[in-house]
């Protein structure tokens, strides 16, 4: 199986505290890899490196053979990764539709942005509806949906996504599941954090769980029975075994 | 009923300068949140240039007007880069406290280039004054004004309807979102500041040419008079920086004419505070100041 992603040793730090204390996971191509943990293991301190918002001190991070740390935010979207942020983090006051096009900034292609727009209306025809709204009006799912979509329209290889489910309603979470999945038939490499183990366990492949800034396990989901991950994953090792 | 609208009129002409230095003003704060004192020193040292070159070499008006506008972008770069750059997001205070001492230094090194406190300036037209029925009006501050609008104009085209105004406006709303979605948050920004200080570079050669001098303390007035338009219209407001300008105009002005020209400034600051305590965003400063200024969206994530 061909590594699409790979991060060794990466060490990033706010201050003197080490958020991420020498990571080192990969994701496969084509597959969906899930990062599961407790709050404050680094799922997201981990997410925003790969994506280049924060610079670590020590590792390496390559797509496909490339390196990426260094490069600008900007330039690791050009390189085809793109981030779905924790909270969505969609543009509040510009309408969903300018949302899309923000999304797809690098790109030159105009015509083509414009039907990735329509194809992004089709797959979420929520936001069809509301594409003349502003972001800022729409619900947290639809939001999430935005993000994705915003995401999406770089046409990125590898899809990061950070907690897609955080706040949203159950039926809303199983719809966004539902899209995690059908993108990776079509192709996509994800790579996720998730807090809701059971929905991760059910789309991944493989998965690794992190705690306090260590990868502290690497398997396939079925590797481990359900509610030992949930266990290491919410209340981490070394509370259980103590 | 004719005085007091003739007086009105030519506050708004007045005004439509302010509001120009305040449409740049509110470009940089709009997109990055912090305030560059540096925006009037930096019109001084392009106009100082232009300014030159017309005294050594009777440069004709327009070389002069390019030479300040470039003059002007080329010291609001520097800026930028010394001290905005550098500096991350978070880092309001540093970045207007290091554009203070910038201040300092070009002011110094424009009265390097020009020593005396002041010189003449080129005028753009003649000084006979156009009548419209039973008012009159300067041509140059006619000329103040179409600039304002169309300079407005131009920027409302530049941030809504091309690429580089949705990269622009994502920024100011998220720039953590914004580079997540492939925007370069530094060159846009650099650009930003560039256009705005060539705004700034533009609001100066027209005030001076309607003034046919510069004096020494132009980087003073421009930073004062830009920073309270856009203090009166609303913080980083577009619209709120041509309203704040035209409302500073007006009501100096009106109060040279009622009270004299030392009650000038006076009135001007004291409309300001009053606005300021009964609506601390400004005009067109829908929430509290916190709300718009605090609130940086790329903060938003490390707080969780």
């Amino acid at each position: 199986m061909e590594a699409m992603l790979e991060i060794a040793g990466v060490v990033t730090a706010y201050g003197k505290i080490e958020a991420l204390k020498g990571v080192s996971l990969s994701a496969n191509r084509g597959r969906i890899t899930c990062l599961l943990g407790p709050n404050g293991a680094g799922k997201t301190t981990l997410m925003m490196t790969t994506a280049g918002v924060l610079k670590p001190r020590q590792g390496s991070i390559k797509l496909e053979g490339n390196e990426l740390v260094g490069l600008s935010p900007a330039r690791i979207v050009g390189n085809g990764v793109a981030l779905v942020p924790e909270n969505r983090l969609v543009f509040p006051q510009m309408s969903v539709r300018e949302n899309l096009l923000a999304g797809a900034y690098q790109r030159n292609d105009s015509g083509e942005v414009a039907a990735d727009v329509e194809q992004m209306y089709a797959r979420f025809p929520r936001l069809k509806e509301r594409r003349e709204q502003l972001a800022g009006t729409l619900s947290g799912g639809e939001q999430q949906m935005l993000a994705v979509a915003r995401a999406l329209m770089s046409r990125p290889r590898l899809l990061l996504m950070d907690e897609p489910s955080l706040g949203l309603a159950p039926i809303v979470v199983k719809e966004i599941f539902g899209i995690i999945a059908e993108l990776n038939r079509e192709g996509v490499t994800i790579f996720l954090v998730e807090q809701n183990a059971h929905l991760a366990l059910q789309v991944a492949h493989h998965f690794y769980l992190m705690e306090q800034g260590r990868v502290t396990f690497s398997g396939n989901p079925g590797e481990l029975a359900e509610d030992e991950v949930i266990k290491r994953a919410y209340l981490g090792t070394r509370r259980s075994a103590g | 009923m004719i005085p007091f609208i003739q007086t009105t009129l030519d506050g708004l002409m007045v005004g439509s300068s302010y509001g120009l230095l305040a449409l740049g003003f509110a470009l940089i704060f709009g997109v990055m949140r912090r305030l560059n004192l540096s925006y009037g020193p930096s019109i001084m040292v392009g106009a100082y240039l232009g300014t030159l070159l017309y005294i050594q070499f009777g440069a004709p008006t327009y070389v002069v007007a390019i030479v300040a506008v470039a003059g002007s972008v080329m010291a609001g770069v520097y800026v930028e880069r010394l001290c905005f750059a550098p500096l991350g997001v978070g880092a309001g205070v540093a970045s207007m406290v290091s554009s203070f001492a910038i201040w300092m230094q070009l002011e110094q090194a424009s009265l390097l280039m020009l020593p005396r406190h002041s010189y003449p300036f080129p005028s753009l037209t003649s000084s006979e004054l156009l009548s419209l029925g039973p008012l009159v009006v300067r041509p140059d501050y006619l000329i103040m004004l179409a600039a304002m609008l169309a300079i407005t104009a131009a920027l409302h085209v530049l941030l809504y309807r091309t690429r580089f105004g949705l990269g622009l406006r994502a920024i100011v709303e998220n720039s953590v979102a914004a580079s997540l979605s492939g925007i370069d948050v530094q060159s846009t920004m650099l650009k930003a500041f560039a256009l705005a200080s060539a705004i700034g570079g533009v609001a100066g050669f027209l005030v001076l040419s309607a003034n046919q001098q510069v004096t020494a303390m132009l980087g003073m007035w421009a930073t004062l008079k830009g920073l309270i338009a856009m203090m009166i219209g609303g913080l980083g407001s577009i619209p709120g920086a041509i309203v704040g300008g035209l409302v500073l105009g007006v009501i100096e002005v009106h109060s040279q004419t009622l009270f004299g020209p030392q009650v000038r400034d006076l009135a001007a600051y004291g409309v300001l505070f009053v606005l300021l305590v009964l609506r601390p965003g400004g005009i067109f400063g829908t929430t509290a100041i916190s709300e718009s200024v605090g609130h940086r969206g790329g903060d938003r994530w490390t707080t969780t």
